[in-house]
């Protein structure tokens, strides 16, 4: 069987991409993905520590898993929602024209 | 879960469903009946659904008998996923009087035409935000708090018409969700760490156990989380730009429901399922914990909220800058971990959510007759409407903790906990700290004042007509600022009763 680490290494590698494309990211949409990128890493973690812990009959992490896959579709659809409320304004996606608001 | 029906589990969510209920209900009553109905015809209508629907539930609070399974202790359903008592109670009843007050400052506005949607929204926000407060699971508090921040998401978004709205909601957006997606990643490794979800079984788990790198990585990542929800330096950035460009009553409900909400289970989390992982943040004792990441993000958010609120030129933005300093503030109660720092916390946090929302309203008015929240659109204000100007200086004189409002007493308290709490008065250096940055922000709310009431008002100096309504709002919500101040034991009694009620579980 894999050890628990590897999974937990796999899961921060796919955080920090996720991260990574969220704070370097110009396009909007890209941004929205490396969230998810980030969400989902952290999905991982729950199942691997549900699948290695001592009474895997609990379903706890698989339920929380299951919770966050919905919670995560809906933050989608509000974020794109949003998005297209930028794009009818600004006519671009490009979060550094987004920039009316300063101070 | 034995020995508690589904009727009685009903029984115990009834505030909750009523306001979904409500929720609904506004959204059908305004789609299929008022549709053809003037606006104001309508808002008012829509407004009173949902304040019957938000009155109901806090009826049913007080009148209800506390848990039924104990008297005194509170009761904690399905691993926690529902927790209730007196406490509990207390808080999500402050929740639905600031959304009542929230309803009545929107009814007046005129900045959208799905006024359906939006009362429900506000609405929606509220459930969560109650959910929030009574879980004590980690589960539930990620999906309340999901279910406060997307709805909170689309309030601010909702002026279409203005460009500000909609990026100042893209901005909230994706702030969010970063840190929710930290949050997630915090709380996944607080679960693999614990091997539970439960607050309880998460303090029993970790309370003995050596803190390592992993558990600092968890408490870290979820202190992202929540010093997102509270506007803390450095996870702020969102809250300028979010409180400027939301339509007034968002911003006003951001900076109050939201607020208690996200204060409340923060403060529960920490102090219950950390508890044992406290470290220790005296100054030159720091060792690893929470703490010492608290008092940082502390320090920091007193720091920057007040020195950058001195430089703004808008009113709203320059809330927001005074709300993160008071964040600042109001974490020294999650500090001294104590029960009389929770009781401390509680007041401060809710008296500002009130007078917050006051300075709001007139915020509200004013932008609406002037045409923006500039500083100088205040100007002889004072002359113009002299109510407005009485409120304005009541909310911004409780806001920089001038004796006798409620915000004096909320600091004094709130100090003299973090004081107490520790050895050897170890927060000193940061209570110090607090009280100087606390005269640094009289400057800027007297800046306000000087506008109102001496400088003249420059082009327009004929009288502001306010409705009754919005009058009796504002007046009333600054009586209450006064009265909370000179007789703080009318909130503060209760606090402290409850308290010690839910922590004999």
């Amino acid at each position: 069987m894999v050890p628990l680490y590897y999974y937990l290494i796999f899961s921060a590698l796919l955080f920090s991409v996720g991260l990574a494309g969220a704070l370097t990211r110009r396009n909007a949409i890209l941004v929205l993905i490396g969230i998810e990128l980030m969400l989902n890493a952290a999905n991982l973690n729950f199942i691997a520590f549900w699948r290695y812990s001592p009474d895997p009959e609990a379903l706890t992490g698989m339920m929380f898993v299951i919770f966050s896959i919905a919670v995560a579709a809906a933050e989608a659809a509000v974020g794109l929602a949003l998005i297209i409320a930028i794009y009818r304004h600004y006519r671009t996606v490009d979060l550094t024209k987004v920039d009316s608001l300063k101070g | 879960m034995s020995g508690i029906s589904y009727s009685e589990i009903l029984k115990l969510v009834a505030p909750e469903m009523l306001v979904s209920l409500a929720a609904l209900a506004v959204l059908a009553i305004d789609l299929l009946v008022m549709r053809e109905a003037p606006q104001r015809y309508r808002f008012w209508t829509g407004a009173a659904f949902a304040g019957l629907g938000c009155g109901l539930a806090i009826a049913w609070l007080l009148a209800m008998n506390p848990p039924p399974h104990s008297m005194s202790a509170g009761l904690s359903l399905l691993q926690g996923t529902y927790a209730d008592d007196v406490l509990v109670r207390l808080v999500k009843v402050a929740l639905l009087v600031m959304t009542l007050f929230t309803l009545a400052i929107s009814m007046e506005s005129n900045f959208t035409d799905h006024i359906g949607e939006y009362l429900a929204l506000i609405l929606l926000a509220t459930v969560g935000m109650m959910f929030l407060v009574s879980s004590e699971n980690l589960l539930m508090v990620f999906i309340s708090l999901e279910l406060t921040s997307l709805s909170l998401y689309i309030l601010t978004a909702f002026n279409k018409r203005n460009v500000e709205s909609a990026e100042a909601a893209l901005k909230y957006f994706l702030f969010g969700g970063m840190s929710a997606a930290f949050t997630l990643f915090g709380l996944s490794l607080v679960y693999g760490l614990a091997g539970s979800i439960q607050f309880s079984e998460i303090y029993s788990k970790l309370h003995a156990a050596k803190i390592d790198t992993l558990l600092l990585a968890a408490i870290v990542m979820t202190v992202i989380g929540f010093g997102f929800k509270i506007a803390a330096v450095p996870f702020h950035l969102w809250a300028p730009d979010a409180y400027q460009g939301a339509p007034t009553p968002s911003a006003a409900f951001i900076a109050s429901g939201s607020k208690v909400a996200s204060f409340f289970i923060f403060a529960k989390l920490m102090m219950q399922a950390f508890a044992g992982a406290e470290g220790n943040g005296a100054w030159r004792h720091f060792t690893p914990g929470w703490l010492p990441v608290v008092a940082t993000v502390a320090a920091c958010s007193m720091l920057l909220g007040n020195l950058a609120a001195i430089v703004q030129g808008n009113v709203k933005r320059l809330l927001a800058y005074s709300a993160i300093a008071h964040a600042g503030y109001a974490l020294l109660g999650l500090l001294s971990n104590s029960q009389q720092g929770m009781s401390s916390l509680i007041y401060y946090i809710v008296t500002y959510g009130l007078t917050v929302l006051g300075a709001f309203g007139v915020v509200a008015i004013v932008e609406e007759r002037t045409g923006d929240a500039s500083i100088s659109s205040f100007a002889g204000l004072g002359r113009r409407q002299p109510l407005l100007g009485l409120c304005m200086m009541v909310f911004m004189l409780s806001l920089a903790g001038i004796p006798p409002l409620a915000g004096f007493f909320g600091k004094f308290y709130l100090f003299t906990a973090a004081i107490g709490a520790g050895k050897d008065m170890g927060m000193l250096w940061l209570v110090i700290f607090a009280i100087a940055m606390s005269a640094v922000s009289l400057y800027y709310y007297l800046q306000v004042l000087k506008q109102i009431y001496v400088v003249p008002a420059v082009e327009d100096s004929r009288p502001i007509v306010v409705p009754v309504s919005s009058r009796i709002i504002l007046s009333l919500l600054a009586l209450v600022v006064v009265v909370l101040g000179c007789a703080p034991e009318l909130l503060l009694g209760r606090l402290i009763t409850a308290i010690k009620l839910a922590s004999h579980q």
